[in-house]
């Protein structure tokens, strides 16, 4: 099976050689031609039809093979085939937010002489989780492993899987603790990790005595070892048939095919023109316990984002004006911001299944050195950088949207993700035994409307196009918690002429344990960390946490009276209050504290997406409807759409069409009894920024962004008509 | 090559169209026509006769009026010429108060007012919604969009524009 190279691979030089002949002819590796798909379209179709085939089946054989629940269930894995040089040709469904960060892990090997050490050889098998070289986190661990014929170097098979457990200072995997490289977990650097097509039995020691529960990441490394030999294999039967010559030419152009039809479905789909938005982002830790005091505990992002879109299709990308990177877990390495684009324009624009490399080699990422878009300290930590890719992304979904609404093609105007905080515990299970785990049921959440219907309740999130929240039984298969609810949060949409779709809450009794560590990743507060679109409103996403300590639920139970299922609508005193007796705690922010134990009740709410238009357009009967089955509260529909409800015989909700018309007339004049012209706003407003009468971290945010970017400091001086730096008393 | 109905079109504009309908037209092939049936559904709906050029927002266009291009409400408030940003010439409601954005937000946690304000830009005329952003208190307005208007009409739609002597 083993196939010995005749000679020395030369990749590096054929890398070097291939990224000249894209520089010289704008073309992928120089293919100016598609001469093959002109030859014989049919095959050429064909062909990449079984490419997707060999990765979609291999992900689903290997999915058997993993223990994981993120893995078996949510399906948080993908896997792809490369070009010697590292470039992705196809690939699976799953979290093709990796398909570039492991183009970027396999360049990064060429480009750092592996050829000559540790070499690469036929069944070799290497592993990667350091984001600097090529990942978004520390738990999202890849596996590629070359594909050799003829004794040359002719691909690579790779895949990733979210481990649900990374070793970090804190269990799971996205640590919100870790402020620095050194406390995120287990690190695999571009590591061989395997010969022979057999994983080192000394790496997994390692992983074995390194992670709190190694059997996820272990199994994982074997499901995804299967599938790049299932992919190899695969790909060596269809070199017999087609020929040497052949598959390394059409494996080029299936990516230079890839990088022309994204530019053409850009110049289909959107307008040319400068987008422009933004979202924020609360960092609260101060008094946290763990902490430590390396930075400021508090601080406000600023995400804004310019996109460009050329007249030949190009997508520009430019993060300048936003925050440096900081001493906590959300920094991001240019690699994840590249997966970011990857995934989502493998959504909303290149969503046939053919999508490859050469989508991104047609847009531009500009991550101002020194932002959390690109630390220029491979110290930084990224553990939970997802909390800001997210938000930022869904900024882009946004601006694409803009686009998309501009050319008529309303049907594909997405609001767009959220970010979706995950929960993480560790400790003693169920059954006696150590355990460590993230829960993936926050690859649910809601998703942003679309401009002609509302967002996906508990059914999207932007990192796996597949969202899915796994079922509540397995999950209490692996962690000492009950479910004791699992419900919509009303309301948690962005309102809008459509709605976001909802998020969820979970509610769960601790249960056969003395020792549980509950942490969560990180997750805005004070501030929403998205957006509505078109008059619609951005979702609520900064919520606390609710936790009951020393309950006396299963009294409760005895006797047959209510427990609480979710927290309520009152936000004021939620149904825990209400109807648990206990030490009840609320926390803003990443949720860091002592371990609980049986009898301890804690709740955890995902996040719902923003709204498209205007809340007074919304129809009513669909609003009775969101009433009747919770995703509205009866107070929201009168009071912020404008929708008076009454009641059938049965007493469900019903929309009196003559009254809302009526009492839309009186709030649209309303609205515009209390509006005033933007040009006083601003005047008044004038008067605070010259005064700089904002809280500290407001300051702080303003300062910084006016240290990084003269784009910003001009802009900002520019709208309020003061000199910006001497404003916030930046040299 | 894909194309629909006009009729199509509006509904699907209109959020009418049946979702099985809608469902195929997603998954299906983009119809190359759409973008002149969109203008011509939309230029039926407002009640004014000024060329529609491109639609910006969910009411809100660039038009042609007279030898100007400008950005106009859907009841026919003009904002002034298309590359001006128009949320300069709008009203605006700023929640930055607990209680305001109560108002919107009845059940959850809600953000901090020295944090972050709602500010909903409002067409002074009709009062429709037309953008609202969540910002943090001093952050300039965002001017959302600048067409490449000439280039679109001229590059991608093959149809130049009529040289305007103001307004681009
Ligand atoms: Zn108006």
């Amino acid at each position: 099976m083993l196939d010995k190279p005749a000679s020395a691979l030369r990749i590096r030089e054929r890398l070097i050689e291939s990224e000249r002949l894209m520089e010289g002819t704008g073309c992928y590796d120089g293919i100016t031609e598609l001469s093959l798909r002109n030859q014989d379209p049919l095959k050429f179709e064909t062909l990449h039809t079984k490419l997707r085939a060999y990765c979609v089946s291999a992900r689903e054989m290997a999915r058997r093979i993993s223990a994981s629940p993120g893995v078996r269930e949510v399906g948080e894995m993908v896997v792809a085939i490369y070009t010697p040089e590292g470039d992705a040709i196809a690939l699976s469904n799953g979290i093709m937010v990796h398909v570039h960060t492991m183009s970027r892990f396999i360049k990064w090997m060429i480009r750092n002489g592996y050829e000559e050490n540790p070499q690469i050889n036929d069944g070799d098998i290497f592993a990667n989780n350091d984001a600097f070289i090529g990942t978004v986190q520390v738990p999202d661990v890849m596996d590629v492993m070359p594909i050799f014929h003829s004794g040359k170097l002719v691909g690579w098979a790779g895949a990733v899987c979210h481990e649900l457990e990374a070793g970090g200072i804190t269990p799971g995997g996205d640590v919100a603790l870790a402020q620095e490289r050194f406390t995120e977990g287990l690190f695999v650097c571009a590591e061989k990790v395997g010969q022979n097509d057999e994983l080192r039995r000394d790496y997994v020691i390692r992983c074995e005595r390194n992670l709190r529960m190694p059997i996820y990441w272990v199994l994982d490394e074997k499901a995804k070892v299967a599938s790049c030999i299932d992919m190899r294999e695969s790909v060596k039967a269809l070199i017999d048939e087609i020929g040497l010559d052949y598959w390394m030419q059409v494996s080029k152009e299936f990516i230079e095919e890839g990088r022309r039809a994204q530019l053409a479905r850009a110049r289909q789909l959107t307008v040319p023109g400068i987008y422009r938005g933004h979202t924020f982002y609360g960092h609260v830790t101060a008094g946290k316990p763990g902490y430590q005091p390396l930075g400021d505990p508090d601080w406000l992002y600023n995400m804004p984002i310019e996109m460009q879109i050329t007249s030949d299709g190009k997508i520009i990308m430019d993060f300048e004006g936003t925050q440096p990177w900081g001493y906590h877990s959300m920094n991001c390495t240019p690699a994840g911001m590249d997966g970011g684009m990857f995934v989502t324009l493998t959504q909303t624009m290149n969503f046939e299944g053919f999508v490859n490399d050469g989508a991104w080699m047609a847009t531009e990422l500009k991550l101002p050195k020194g932002t959390w878009t690109n630390p220029d300290s491979e110290m930084a930590a990224t553990a939970t950088s997802w909390a800001l890719l997210l938000p930022a992304y869904g900024v882009f979904q946004r601006l694409l949207a803009r686009s998309l609404v501009a050319r008529g093609f309303v049907e594909e105007a997405f609001v767009g993700q959220v970010n979706s905080p995950m929960i993480e515990m560790g400790g003693t299970s169920q059954y006696g035994t150590l355990f460590g785990m993230a829960h993936f049921e926050c690859a649910a959440a809601g998703s942003g409307a679309i401009a002609i219907k509302d967002g996906l309740d508990t059914a999207y999130v932007g990192w796996n196009p597949e969202s899915d929240m796994g079922n509540i039984e397995i999950w209490e298969q692996n962690m000492p918690m009950l479910y004791i609810g699992r419900s919509i949060v009303p309301n948690s949409g962005g309102a809008g002429k459509y709605r976001g779709g909802c998020a969820f809450l979970s509610t769960w009794l601790v249960s056969k344990t003395d020792h549980l560590r509950l942490v969560t990743s990180e997750h805005s507060s004070r501030v929403f960390d998205n957006g509505g679109l078109c008059g619609g409103y951005p979702a609520p996403t900064c919520q606390k946490h609710r936790a009951v300590r020393d309950t006396n639920i299963f009294e409760l139970a005895e006797k047959g009276a209510p427990l609480a299922h979710h927290t309520g609508t009152n936000p004021y005193r939620s149904e825990l209050e209400v109807r648990l007796e206990g030490k009840h705690v609320t926390v803003e922010g990443p949720y860091i504290t002592a371990p609980h134990k049986t009898g301890d009740v804690f709740t955890h709410s995902y996040n719902g997406g923003g709204g498209y238009g205007d809340v007074l357009e919304r129809d009513p009967v669909k609003t009775a409807w969101d009433v009747e089955n919770g995703f509205l509260t009866r107070e929201a529909a009168q009071g912020i759409f404008g929708i008076v409800l009454d009641e059938d015989e049965e007493g469900f909700p019903v929309a009196n069409l003559d009254a809302t018309k009526r009492h839309r007339v009186e709030m649209r004049a309303q609205r515009l009894a209390r509006a005033r012209p933007v040009s006083e706003w601003v005047a008044k407003e004038r008067e605070r920024v010259k005064a700089a009468d904002f809280a500290p971290e407001v300051k702080k945010m303003y300062a910084s962004a006016i240290k990084l970017s003269a784009r910003f400091t001009r802009d900002f001086s520019a709208f309020w008509d003061v000199d910006a730096k001497s404003t916030f008393g930046v040299e | 090559m894909t194309s629909y109905s006009k009729e199509v079109i509006a509904d699907l504009v209109a959020g009418t169209l049946p979702w099985p309908q809608t469902r195929r037209i997603m998954s299906a092939y983009k119809d190359d026509d759409r973008f002149f049936k969109y203008v011509a559904v939309l230029q039926d709906r407002v009640g004014w006769e000024e060329p529609i050029l491109l639609p910006v927002g969910d009411h809100l266009f660039i038009c042609q009026s007279g030898d100007e291009r400008v950005t106009k409400c859907e009841c026919g408030h003009s904002f002034g010429d298309y590359r001006k940003n128009w949320k300069l010439k709008a009203s605006i409601i700023v929640r930055d108060t607990e209680e305001l954005l109560r108002e919107i937000y009845p059940n959850s946690d809600l953000p901090d007012p020295e944090w972050m304000e709602i500010r909903e830009f409002i067409c002074p005329e009709c009062g429709t919604l037309h953008e609202v952003e969540a910002a943090a208190p001093g952050y300039p307005i965002v001017h959302d969009f600048e067409p490449d208007l000439e280039g679109f009409y001229r590059d991608w739609l093959g149809k130049p524009l009529e040289p305007s002597s103001k307004g681009g």
